[in-house]
């Protein structure tokens, strides 16, 4: 496949369920390799990094996980400060405000004390949101946001990845199922299909699509 | 494995170093497996004194060396290894688990995507508090052990315990002590690296973390086992 994807844009990688998508994703941040391709981000060659070499591309990019990947022995203060902490020399009042703002960015002021495993799965969801927001990374990766999530929780995280990506001018890529989300908010949509793309646009662009898959997916939208 | 094993070692050396990390692993390895293995080793200290004077009055009609025996076998294999394969069953599955769950649900890609190295991160505290930890629960249980077959050589076969020391001093040297806190170090270094190693190679779901799991607990026995075969017959050489 062949993807270019330009700086600002909030690009929505669509596809049946094993297509490659999680992978492409993982492919972009090294967390997995690649059996063949060029990746360029910026203008470097990311394909053939190893992990200290990633290092750098990591801390350009944040990544958003289908589960919320928060470390279970922390409290939510701590998973969102973890990477400040890691990555820059801060003072603990800064890494105060800078995680304060976070959680207010996604709505979830005043649990910083709670455990994961106190909070519910949507709330887990957020704050793993918070978690990489507060790095302020220029490019987003999200790995199905909303799966999982109930509609009120679901409109709410759409909303906040297209504010986060106006609001930050960050690049956003986003891996989801949910064709409704990608028409609302999506400078682009790339469908997948088997590891290749069968489709791809601004959301009017796609409307017009005659692939098969594109509009079983826009089916399913008018008929909701 | 290997490699695990270098990027282990290796990240002994790299800060940063997790000191309170290790001391709360360190408490969960030795401190909370404490009382199992006490309890353990006490009942095969009372089997290895009965059997040993069993077959001893049948063969040479005579079980004075009963206690420096049971003394020697229990400084030189069944401390050491009946703690180790307690804590493989203990503190492996655990880890496996542990580790397994945080792959399956993304935890390590997550500290990798924030630029911390998994292996330094999880499994050099893990190593360094099994490694500890293994050589402290070796000596407690060597001492547990000797004390139960002491009270056992007495209470069953007639033996006082200044007997029993004087038997025990005439057979056992210093460096057995010092070769089962090796073995103690050694098979509690191996634990936590094959608990992590299938740890990371889990796969999605309750059966993947549940084969990582027995995994581990079957390949750190099998491994404990060919190292104390290794280090006896290596220790052989230095008697």
């Amino acid at each position: 496949m062949s993807l270019k994807i330009r700086e600002g844009e909030i690009i929505f990688i669509l596809g049946t369920s094993g297509t490659g998508k999680s992978v492409l994703l993982k492919n972009l941040v090294g967390l997995l390799t690649p059996d063949e391709g060029e990746i360029w981000i910026d203008d470097e060659e990311v394909s053939k990094f190893s992990e200290e070499q990633y290092l750098p591309i990591r801390k350009k990019c944040g990544m958003v996980f289908q589960h919320p990947a928060l470390f279970d022995s922390l409290t939510v203060f701590e998973n969102v400060a973890f990477g400040l902490r890691r990555h820059y020399q801060l003072e603990e009042k800064v890494i105060r405000e800078k995680v304060e703002k976070a959680l207010r960015l996604v709505h979830l002021a005043g649990i910083e004390n709670k455990r994961p495993g106190q909070i519910s799965y949507g709330m887990q969801k957020r704050v793993s949101l918070a978690r990489t927001v507060a790095l302020e990374p220029r490019i987003l990766l999200f790995d199905e946001p909303t799966t999982g999530l109930d509609p009120v929780t679901t409109t709410a995280v759409n909303q906040l990845i297209l504010d986060l990506s106006r609001e930050l001018k960050t690049t956003s890529l986003v891996v989801s199922h949910d064709m409704n989300c990608a028409l609302s908010i999506a400078d682009r949509i790339v469908v997948l299909d088997k590891g290749q793309i069968v489709a791809q646009g601004t959301p009017d662009e796609l409307k017009r699509s005659e692939h098969p898959l594109v509009k079983d997916f826009l089916s399913e939208v008018l008929s909701a | 494995m290997i490699t695990l094993l270098s990027e282990t070692i290796a990240g002994l050396f790299i800060p940063p170093f997790r000191q309170k990390e290790f001391v709360h692993q360190l408490y969960f390895v030795a401190n909370r497996s404490l009382l199992i293995i006490v309890f353990c080793v006490c009942f095969a200290a009372v089997v290895t004194i009965l059997e040993s004077s069993f077959h001893m009055k049948m063969v040479i009609q005579n079980d004075s060396m009963v206690p420096g025996f049971a003394a020697l076998l229990i400084l030189r294999e069944l401390g050491a290894l009946v703690t180790a394969l307690l804590l493989s069953s203990r503190v492996g599955a655990g880890y496996a688990s542990e580790v397994g769950s945080m792959q399956i649900t993304e935890q390590v890609d997550a500290l990798r995507m924030l630029g911390i190295d998994p292996v330094n991160y999880l499994v050099v505290p893990r190593f360094l508090a099994c490694v500890v930890g293994g050589m402290i629960l070796t000596v407690i249980a060597n001492m547990a052990c000797i004390f139960s077959a002491m009270i056992v050589s007495q209470s069953y076969l007639g033996y006082t315990p200044s007997m029993f020391l004087t038997s025990m001093h005439r057979f056992v040297q210093f460096k057995d002590i010092i070769f089962a806190t090796i073995k103690g170090a050694s098979f509690g270094g191996v634990i936590p690296l094959v608990a992590c190693y299938f740890g990371f190679r889990c796969q999605q779901g309750a059966e993947g973390v549940g084969r990582a799991t027995t995994n581990t607990v079957v390949v750190a026995s099998i491994a404990i086992i060919v190292i104390d075969f290794i280090l006896s017959y290596t220790f052989s050489y230095l008697y």
